[in-house]
């Protein structure tokens, strides 16, 4: 019991902090407006009515309470209200003492916005509800205490336990179901499954982008880029295990070969788009060998340092002013044209969706055999070790470079064509946190694997459209995703699995145990 | 080292390099030095060396731009700058010698240090003291004001970098090594959008205490010409040294300095010789946390200006610099980061190009030092048989 | 079988996403007429059924039922290391929807997207704005990369476009019938500074500086220019990293060559910092001289009595009309700052907005309990502003979009206050 309080205590210290935290970032003004929108008043201003902001205050008792309780599956019930009603009093507690603050700055008229932006007298009005400050506090208490009752009514009566362990049981069946299909789809169905379930994707893939408005066609092409990003990027750090920082450097040399040779300014070449792309993606491939030779003695965290100072030296000279006559300096490149296949121009979102499809699937395809081939192999070992690889005959240099090459070269196309649709690019679109953006969606989606890849493609650049409701929360929230995404799942979204070579029978404690004389 | 953590890119629960660590690292050597490899480096070294030596030639003897008055100014901006780069670069070593982790979210660490700071001497400001005139608290007492805003500055910063590794790196230890980074990177974003909500992303002015007044300090004569020798520079200069000597003796002498170095070393065997391994990182992130606190509050000083942003760049700077020096040792990290200042401001005059590019340079005399040393100017303490 | 999986798993997302896309145009408030193939329309049929009465133009309407918000679009950098110019244009300009008034009973909303000031992010923007019927007109959009990117995109659909700072002058080259701006331009700024400079002040040896922005270094170098033809001599011309806070090295070099001005391209976060170190590098006797990205009261707080003597150009315009200090004065009461402490752009922004929803009200209809905002026509509406006086300014657009060409006027710090100067 004591332990159980004391647990409860740490829990509502933790929320408390979070919602005081919320309230002095405006996030309950913000969530009362979208409560707002939901309930179809259509311009409910800066400041929400202030039943929505109660409401937020009970959604925030709620999630305390149902947290409170989240790791302790078989209490008792008396039990669980205790540590529900434990964790949420003290939460309260936290909020009402900075309501009581808060209060103190609205009585003797302090201007505190210098400090803490969002306080001002409205807001703080706003908070207590509209009301008298110990009414509001009175209230506010209330209204967690309220919502986490409900959570804890819920956890009792719901028995979320058993509603776990249902669902495991579901997930469990599913699983085998699928396992079963999957080796229906390995037998003797082989061939036929396939046939039927690429010509129904491909019957997908035809349609749906001409279904959807421009804005999502934007999205799905910009998300379709940072796959190929991602699988080449892949190459370099899933696959042959090097810590590339600067990648985002291949993607500026193929957007800027593509916006040289084919914009009006600065040098009027216009070769056309497919010739563009085709030197985009060599040139790039070329300055991953040249970046290569000198730095393949390097590993891991120094690799990561040298190439993001290659990322940064590229953007930098972008814009200098000894390269301005050269590539149109800080304002880019402007009017690139777009491409044309027989004689039909690229002119809408939809004709670049396909394209890009197209660039996917190729990119897939290409990144597929490489991995199954000896190449693949050879770099498996390298990413394992080293040394070890080395002696088996494996010629890590030639491999390492061979990566970076291909790596860069898939940059390369996915900047020549993010050049030719933007029809605009300069030297802000290629800094550092791109980098990182398309680092963060390999290993967020799980290193090594395509659909890891597409999935988290979609979690770095989807996300944060779909989270353009929160405004200027919007980052905050995806960097906490971000880190809460590594904590619940460390392997990535969809795990890898190693590559099994040998007999499929064999489970994965087998091979481990196989492996254990490598390691001596 | 047999901690999965400290291998690159190693999945959960495989081991290599047990044993004969020494002689594996001699291996690699010897085979990277293939006859190509051997080849490429002492010509590539000989061209950029005498190309160098050709534009100092040019630059300092036959164009003469700058007198000695410009390169005394270059060298104290030179100075001043690399000191606060050390201090942020120890906390990336700090934490990389133990955890093997890069910690993204340090210079972020350092702007609510500087936030913090920079609210201090407001506070102080408003603060009335009776007198003849009546003046406040930051200058009747400057130098207690000074302490104060130092101490709130690092504890702030400290108690950050504590939850940080508590609520984002703690539970991914046995995780595969980029997936610290990305979370790392993640906290990073968070903490500067909480920034920008809760402070806005106004540009603010720190406000000196009357005897650190920027723009002011000892006017030196060299060639004839007067150089400033800024108050806030030379503090900025003396404190980050005394900081860095005072860190390197707790970690050389004192008791949780040899408890970090043998977590450091092997968290394993630490722990059965009785070092808890949990608390020294821990402690570990608060002293880095408070030295970033306190470049923080530095920065804010002599140079003015805190906004939500302010820990980005000095935060790739530091990282540079640590890497610079070979990232896990601390020497390195001073060397580096003074290094790194002094490129910074002297080099693009002394070779003659755009100031535009300096970053060009650093990162360029990175490649270079890196490309003959793998492990950084004093890197072979701990690193070496790590990466 | 792997290609299998990837395929399924990137149709999955596809199909989520297609939802997501339908949810939101469902929840669109209102609908376009569009006879034209337009994309947007393809989201929504045809709806009023009376319509072609009220509704008679080429690109057809929005159409407002009652209770609907009208909205004007911008697209701003709210988050990263310039959110402060979105955060506080966009601020601006939600002053001036709340000033617009309504027609008949209509009122105007700003709907403020991040675009983070790149291509990519003005160009997802722009197609989000396109995608919603309700935008009728789009205030921006604020840093020129966004904006060339998005140009094309209201091009299709004919949404016009008013940005209060995107200063490229490649923006109004090529022939973009829906972009125009009330950013000042650079060429009449740069040409008229640098012949002040020399002419007035006397100045015989110019150091140019500028932060390395498409805006900067514009400015920059037509000043350089113009100052040479005039007869005087740029003795150096350097560019300075933005966002750092000590230049103190650039400034030495800069001092060895003693100029005796110090021409800056860039805004006042850069241009204050100058200033100040400028005082202790050697530069203690050389003329600051600045544009109106460095011109506003935030410069006077951060350099103090360092500013004493600094030089800016600007728009010309009433400095202190009876409407802005109303505007400065809402401004602070609703977001705790002083106008123009956030960004030079504060005014601009209002300007935009205003502008726009005055030429919504000269060409919107009201028929059969319904609006209608006829997109061609509000098109050359905004084209066709003439004589509108702003805060930050008067504009007349021309035929190429460019609304800001007049000469500037010039302003000098004189006891901690910007003055103007002879």
């Amino acid at each position: 019991m004591k332990t159980l309080i004391r647990q409860s205590i740490r829990t509502g210290i933790t929320f408390g902090i979070v919602q005081v935290f919320f309230i002095l970032i405006a996030f309950n003004t913000m969530i009362g407006i979208m409560l707002a929108k939901v309930s179809g008043i259509k311009n409910p201003g800066e400041i929400p009515a202030p039943k929505f902001l109660i409401a937020y205050t009970i959604l925030m008792g709620l999630w305390v309470g149902i947290a409170a309780l989240s790791k302790k599956k078989s209490l008792p019930a008396g039990q669980k209200l205790v540590a529900g009603f434990t964790a949420s009093l003290i939460s309260a507690i936290l909020v009402g003492l900075l309501e009581i603050g808060m209060t103190a700055i609205l009585v003797n008229k302090i201007f505190i916005r210098d400090f803490l932006t969002v306080l001002s007298f409205d807001f703080i009005k706003a908070t207590l509800f509209g009301l008298t400050p110990s009414m509001g506090i009175l209230v506010t208490i209330g209204c967690i205490l309220l919502g986490s009752l409900v959570g804890v009514g819920l956890n009792i009566l719901s028995n979320l336990h058993a509603v776990q362990e249902h669902w495991k049981k579901d997930l469990a069946f599913i699983k085998n179901i699928s396992e079963k299909v999957q080796y229906s789809i390995h037998g003797k169905y082989h061939l036929i499954w396939q046939i039927v379930g690429i010509s129904l994707l491909a019957v997908a893939v035809i349609l749906i982008p001409m279904k959807w408005g421009s804005y999502w066609n934007y999205v799905f092409g910009t998300v379709g880029l940072y796959v190929i990003l991602g699988l080449g990027l892949n190459i370099i750090v899933g696959l042959s295990g090097q810590l590339v920082l600067g990648y985002i450097a291949f993607f500026a040399i193929g957007a800027y070969t593509m916006a040289l040779l084919n914009a009006p300014e600065p040098h009027n070449l216009m070769w056309g788009f497919w010739p563009a792309l085709l030197l985009g993606v060599v040139l790039s491939a070329l300055s991953g060998l040249l970046l290569g030779l000198p730095i393949m003695r390097l590993r891991g965290d120094y690799l990561a340092i040298v190439t993001l100072g290659f990322g940064e030296i590229i953007r930098i000279l972008l814009k200098s002013d000894v390269l301005t006559n050269f590539t149109g300096g800080p304002r880019g490149i402007q009017n690139i044209h777009g491409p044309s296949l027989f004689g039909k121009p690229f002119n809408s979102e939809v004709d670049f969706v396909y394209l890009i499809i197209a660039g996917v699937i190729l990119a897939s395809f290409v990144y597929n055999r490489l991995q199954q081939s000896r190449t693949g192999r050879a770099w498996l070992a390298i990413r394992e070790d080293e040394t070890v690889a080395r002696a088996s005959g494996v010629d890590t240099i030639k491999y390492k470079l061979l990566a970076l090459a291909i790596g860069a070269a898939f940059a390369g196309l996915a900047g020549g064509i993010y050049a030719s649709r933007n029809q605009f690019t300069g030297p802000d679109e290629h800094a550092l946190m791109a980098s990182i953006n398309v680092l963060s969606l390999i290993i967020v989606g799980g290193m090594g694997n395509i659909p890891g890849t597409i999935l988290g493609a979609f979690t770095l650049k989807g996300l944060p459209e779909i989270l353009r409701e929160f405004a200027n929360f919007r980052l905050l929230a995806f960097g906490a995703l971000l880190v809460f995404m590594m904590l619940s799942r460390p392997e990535g979204l969809i795990p890898s699995h190693r590559p099994k070579y040998s007999k499929p029978k064999e489970t994965a404690a087998d091979l481990q145990k196989k492996e254990v004389p490598h390691d001596k | 080292m047999n901690d999965p953590s400290s291998l690159p890119l190693t999945p959960k629960g495989k081991n290599n390099l047990q044993t004969n660590t020494n002689n594996a690292v001699k291996k690699i050597q010897s085979i990277q030095n293939s006859k190509f490899m051997k080849l490429l480096r002492p010509i590539l070294g000989v061209v950029v060396s005498l190309y160098i030596v050709f534009r100092l030639y040019q630059v300092l003897v036959v164009q003469h731009e700058y007198g000695p008055d410009t390169w005394t100014r270059l060298l104290i901006s030179g100075l001043i700058i690399g000191g606060v780069y050390a201090l942020i670069a120890i906390g990336y070593t700090l934490v990389y010698g133990i955890l093997f982790m890069i910690n993204f979210a340090h210079g972020e660490v350092m702007m609510f240090g500087a936030y913090a700071g920079l609210y201090s001497f407001w506070a102080f400001k408003i603060i009335p003291v009776a007198g003849n005139p009546p003046t406040n608290f930051l200058n009747a007492y400057p130098i207690l004001a000074i302490i104060l805003a130092f101490l709130i500055g690092m504890t702030v910063s400290a108690t950050l970098g504590y939850f940080l590794e508590k609520i984002a790196y703690r539970p991914l230890r046995k995780a595969p090594r980029l997936v610290p980074l990305i979370s790392a990177i993640g906290a990073s974003i968070f903490l500067q959008n909480a920034a920008m909500l809760l402070f806005s992303p106004q540009l603010r002015d720190v406000t000196n205490p009357e005897i650190l007044r920027r723009g002011a300090g000892w006017t030196i004569v060299v060639n004839g010409s007067n150089v400033v020798l800024p108050y806030t520079g030379v503090f900025t200069f003396v404190l980050s040294i005394l900081l860095l000597v005072g860190l390197y003796i707790l970690v050389r002498k004192s008791k949780l300095g040899r408890a970090m170095r043998a977590t450091a070393l092997d968290k394993k065997t630490a722990a059965l010789m009785g070092v808890d391994v949990d608390s020294t990182i821990s402690r570990t992130f608060i002293i880095s946390g408070a030295l970033a606190g306190a470049a923080g509050v530095m920065w804010g000083l002599h140079n003015g200006l805190v906004y939500y942003f302010v820990g980005f760049i000095p935060g790739i700077k530091a990282f540079t610099a640590a890497v610079l020096g070979g990232i896990g040792n601390i020497p390195g990290a001073m060397v580096g980061g003074l290094v790194l200042g002094i490129v910074e401001s002297m080099g693009p005059a002394a070779l003659g190009i755009d100031f535009q590019l300096k970053d060009v340079l650093s990162f360029l005399i990175l490649i270079f030092v890196l490309t003959f040393r793998p492990s950084g100017l004093l890197g072979e303490v701990l690193s070496e048989e790590k990466v | 079988m792997k290609a299998m999986k990837f395929l399924a798993v990137f149709m999955v997302l596809a199909l989520l996403l297609a939802a997501c896309g339908q949810a939101a145009a469902t929840e669109a408030p209102a609908a376009t007429e569009a006879p034209a193939a337009t994309e947007a329309a393809a989201t929504e049929a045809p709806a009023a059924s009376g319509a072609p009465e009220a509704c008679a133009d080429a690109l057809g309407c929005a159409v407002f039922a009652a209770g609907d918000v009208i909205k004007i679009g911008m697209g701003a950098p709210m988050t990263g290391g310039n959110a402060s110019y979105g955060i506080d244009i966009s601020q601006g300009a939600t002053i001036a929807m709340t000033d617009a008034g309504n027609i008949d009973g209509w009122t105007f909303a700003l709907d403020a997207q991040d675009d983070g000031g790149t291509a990519e992010g003005g160009a997802a923007v722009a197609n989000k704005f396109v995608a919603d019927p309700a935008i009728v007109a789009v205030a921006g959009h604020i840093f020129s990369g966004a904006t060339a990117a998005a140009m094309p995109i209201y091009e299709k659909v004919g949404i016009p476009m008013l940005s209060p700072s995107a200063t490229n002058p490649a923006l109004t080259t090529t022939g973009s019938t829906v972009f125009n701006r009330i950013a000042f331009t650079d060429l009449n700024q740069g040409n008229n500074a640098a012949d002040y400079i020399f002419n007035t002040l006397k100045v015989k040896k110019l150091a140019v500086l500028h932060d390395g922005s498409d805006y900067g270094k514009g400015l920059a170098d037509i000043v350089a220019a113009q100052f040479v033809k005039d007869g005087g001599e740029v003795v150096i011309e350097q560019a300075i990293t933005p966002g750092e806070t000590d230049y103190t090295a650039v400034l030495s070099t800069v001092a060895s060559k003693t100029p005796d001005a110090v021409y800056f391209g860039g805004y006042t976060a850069e241009g204050a910092v100058l200033v100040n170190q400028m005082k202790t590098t050697g530069l203690d006797k050389a003329i600051f001289f600045g544009c109106d990205g460095t011109y506003g009261e935030d410069f006077l707080t951060r350099t103090g009595a360092n500013g004493e003597g600094a030089y800016a150009s600007i728009a010309p315009a009433s400095p202190d009309s009876e409407a802005k200090t109303k505007f400065n004065a809402a401004y602070l009461e609703k977001f705790g700052k002083e106008a123009g402490s956030l960004s030079p752009y504060t005014w601009a922004g209002y300007d935009a907005a205003a502008a726009l929803a005055a030429a919504v009200k000269q060409v919107a209809v009201v028929a059969d309990g319904k609006l209608y905002v006829p997109r061609a026509a509000l098109v050359a509406a905004v084209r066709g502003l003439t004589n509108y006086v702003g805060l930050s300014g008067t504009f007349s657009c021309q035929s190429n979009g460019e609304c800001n060409v007049d000469k500037p006027q010039f302003v000098v710090v004189k006891d901690g206050k910007w003055t103007n100067a002879q």
